[in-house]
């Protein structure tokens, strides 16, 4: 149940979440400070396991993966690995032990009998129960950052954010895992220089270079592989359990036979980062067991290749930063695998310099989302996250190929425009094609989204001029609008992902999910509005008590009168659009005033530049410093 | 772009711009516009910073870029710009370019990751100073724009190469 859960009076709380592939956190900033909230489980890891009841309960966390070898297909685990791809794509055909519901649809869905569970309905499932374990200890939950691999696309990015609503949570910010623990490390020891995060989890690498200047998180590339993790280490131990216990097709691959193999593989892998042998029985096919042995030599020899394919992209990530290896200050070492021997020997052989572990690697992450969320629910100035857009962006051209329109690594917000004509004489319609990757020929890219611009007023070919914008945001989710110019009528654009559910999609979701359908649904948009229109009162009175100067006094009646209006509709209102149309009202009657306010920020900021360097460096480290202690006090 | 560059950043409009106080600038200007100082706002304040900060964000891209600075620099100046508005490359130029993408397509063949390194070295060098030659040209009271376009055609023409290069690099990795 969704409403049941806030004491209003409570001041709200923002959390953290790191959605992982093989455990979810939830964090808060406590005095100061990331603190890790107790999951259902009575740890603060939930491992990322959802299990389907045939008669229809769900399961989370450890008490699902208890499921795991004796209803392997309705026990959901690593669905992560399976957001914002379509049915078909490679990830549902690597070894592993779920049915897909077949075709090509835009989602890829679990077959479960009658549950056809998306992975975005199946990692909603992990946020709800993070954060009811919230709820539960905080009273009230106010809005979440999720954190996501630096390296996924936008597909995988909307399909996290589709969760995270789905769930019920606000999401403030889906933030970059690597840049996350930068947060948390660059916080914690107040170090400043150039750093590199290798951040290997269950199914995903990443690897970040970052430069820590005074508060500053400036990302300068970033590289990796979605598709690549500990699980994979699994896989190769797996392949050869299933071999010795005799099952060599497909058919004796039944997804017991499967699960139980990739159960004991996990174990191996664990038992291997102490002990430099594991034995473990395994069942053999027509009767009896087989003792399987490997050593710390073998499994390192396994998963060599893997590895090398992380040395490539943190090599690469080095190239596109412009760095060599030598000029690093320091490796952090973050997610769950990089507990395995071989795979820190590695990274200090890639990078010269021994890594850096001295914050969790399981929890670290969660840390910096937490950070991050208080950070932004207090409108704090005292950090800057400047991250980039992992992948290039592209438009399929006429003959296949790519043109691309932001290449990777550019700073995010970014925008861009391209042009483009009619080719027939009278042609009323164009088809857009976005793309996102670095491979040259589009149908080896994602398929972000194919564009319908229609209405486009009959022209002899060649003089009707499209203007295509491009806008990534800060959570780096693209959004496009297209513009005619020879008529200056923006056209709408419909916009088809290619992959994920539309925004209908989520909002019928949503209201399936609710118990009482619409009328909750309308309560939750109520609660919304007013959530929406608390943020603006006290975002104006703040405004109203350091930037009144800036308003003439017809303007200043006119946004009292807004103000007043807004506060009477978000207490006393009984539907979401009075609220909304007074939060339209108040936004009207203060747009030119933000706009004057900004630029009073913007020349307060370059004007604080214009003193001596040393003087700057010396007020920003106390700035930092004020950060820690007044975090401290609170 | 229809925003001009130098005006967002605040920035003189000259060819010649100091990089590391071009970058202080863009930072500066981003804590006050990224979308992360305007997480508590409402909407319609979000939406405007949002559309500030990628202006900025687009600004330095162009300004940290000699050819999409050069352009800018001409934008102002009236005069037009493009591929096909430059003058042809003399021929000495195109022999030159011509002999060293033979060099390349024989590394992408070879592999020999040193003699692309130093490929791409030199063409550094080469593109530096067409970059010089272009800021003095910017610079002098009594510039010649077809002699700055010649020098952005021969700008291009590096450029293009070290892209190749680049991701020549990105498959040797």
């Amino acid at each position: 149940m969704l409403l049941d859960i806030f004491d209003p009076k409570a001041p709200p709380q923002a959390i953290g979440i790191d959605l992982g592939t093989t455990n979810s956190i939830v964090a808060h900033v406590r005095d100061g400070r990331p603190v890790p909230l107790t999951t259902c489980d009575g740890s603060a890891l939930l491992p990322s396991v959802v299990h389907y009841g045939a008669e229809g309960s769900v399961l989370v966390g450890r008490n699902a993966a208890s499921y795991a070898t004796r209803e392997p297909e309705r026990t959901i685990s690593s669905v992560k690995r399976f957001m914002g791809r379509a049915a078909g794509d490679a990830e549902t055909t690597r070894l592993g032990v779920y049915k897909f519901v077949p075709g090509d649809a835009a989602v890829v869905r679990f077959d479960l009998g009658k549950l056809t569970p998306s992975a975005i309905e199946v990692s909603a499932e992990i946020l709800k129960s993070l954060r009811q374990s919230a709820v539960d200890q905080l009273m009230h939950v106010g809005g979440a950052v999720i954190t996501v691999p630096a390296y996924f696309d936008d597909a995988q990015r909307q399909a996290t954010r589709d969760a995270g609503r789905l769930a019920g949570l606000e999401v403030l910010r889906l933030l970059n895992e690597p840049t996350a623990a930068a947060l948390a490390y660059g916080l914690d020891k107040q170090e400043n220089g150039l750093f590199a995060v290798y951040d290997l989890g269950g199914g995903t690498f990443d690897v970040t270079i970052l430069l820590l200047d005074e508060g500053v998180f400036q990302v300068k590339s970033t590289g990796g592989d979605s598709a690549l993790g500990g699980d994979d280490m699994d896989r190769e131990i797996a392949e050869r359990m299933l071999t010795a216990m005799g099952a060599t097709t497909q058919q004796t691959r039944t997804p017991e036979v499967v699960s139980i193999a990739l159960e004991a593989a996990r174990r191996a892998k664990h038992a291997l980062t102490d002990a430099p042998e594991v034995s473990i029985e395994l069942p053999q096919k027509g009767g009896g067991n087989v003792l399987f042995s490997v050593t710390r030599a073998d499994f390192d020899t396994w998963i060599q290749p893997l590895l090398e394919r992380t040395g490539k992209a943190c090599r690469r990530a080095l190239r596109d930063a412009g760095l060599s290896a030598s000029e690093l200050n320091g490796v952090i070492l973050v997610g769950g695998s990089t507990r395995v021997p071989r795979v820190r020997s590695y990274v200090k052989e890639v990078f010269g310099k021994e890594p850096l572990s001295d914050i969790d690697p399981d929890l670290v992450v969660a840390y910096g989302a937490a950070i991050q969320a208080d950070l932004l629910s207090r409108a704090s100035d005292e950090v800057l996250l400047l991250d980039v857009l992992p992948l290039s962006l592209g438009i399929e051209t006429m003959g296949g190929g790519v043109d691309k329109i932001l290449p990777r690594n550019t700073g995010i917000p970014a925008g861009a425009k391209a042009t483009f004509t009619t080719y027939a004489d009278n042609q009323t319609g164009f088809d857009l094609h976005v793309v996102q990757g670095e491979r040259e020929i589009a149908s080896d890219c994602r398929s972000l989204a194919r564009f319908k611009l229609s209405g486009i007023p009959p022209l002899p070919a060649g003089f009707a001029r499209l203007e295509v914008n491009f806008h990534v945001d800060e959570n780096n989710l693209l959004s496009v609008k297209a513009v005619e110019l020879t008529t200056g009528i923006s056209q709408s654009v419909e916009v088809k992902p290619s992959y994920g559910l539309t925004d209908d999609e989520v909002e019928q979701m949503l209201i399936d999910a609710l118990d009482h359908g619409e009328s909750d649904f309308e309560l939750r948009r109520l609660r919304d509005a007013q959530v929406e229109a608390t943020r603006i009162l006290l975002a104006t009175d703040k405004a109203l008590d350091t930037d009144a100067d800036l308003l003439d006094e017809a303007e200043r009646v006119r946004v009292e009168q807004a103000l007043n209006a807004t506060r009477t509709a978000a207490s006393s209102a009984s539907t979401a659009s009075a609220v909304e149309s007074a939060i339209s009202a108040l936004d009207d009657a203060t747009h030119e005033w933000a706009g004057r306010r900004m630029n009073r920020a913007i020349q307060t900021a370059i004007a604080g530049k214009n003193l001596g360097t040393v003087e700057q460096s010396v007020a920003h480290a106390a700035g930092i410093e004020a950060h820690l202690a007044k975090h401290g006090e609170r | 772009m229809t925003v001009n560059p130098f005006e967002a950043l605040g920035v003189e409009p000259v060819f010649g711009l100091d990089l590391a106080a071009l970058e202080q600038r863009h930072r500066d200007m981003s804590r006050a516009l990224h979308p992360d100082r305007h997480a508590a706002s409402g909407a319609a304040e979000r939406r405007m910073a949002l559309g500030r900060a990628i202006e900025v964000n687009e600004s330095f891209r162009i300004l940290k870029d000699p050819v999409r600075r050069a352009e800018a620099l001409l934008a102002l100046r009236g005069v037009a710009t493009g591929e096909g508005k430059e003058p042809p490359a003399s021929p000495a130029f195109l022999m030159e370019v011509m002999e060293r993408r033979e060099a390349l397509a024989e590394v992408r063949q070879t592999k020999n990751e040193p003699a692309l390194d130093r490929l791409i070295t030199e063409v550094r060098a080469l593109a530096g100073g067409v970059e010089a030659t272009l800021g003095r040209e910017f610079a002098s009271p009594n510039s010649n724009p077809a002699e700055i376009l010649k020098r952005m055609g021969e700008l291009r023409y590096y450029r293009r190469f070290l892209d190749e290069a680049a991701s020549i690099a990105d498959d040797l990795l």
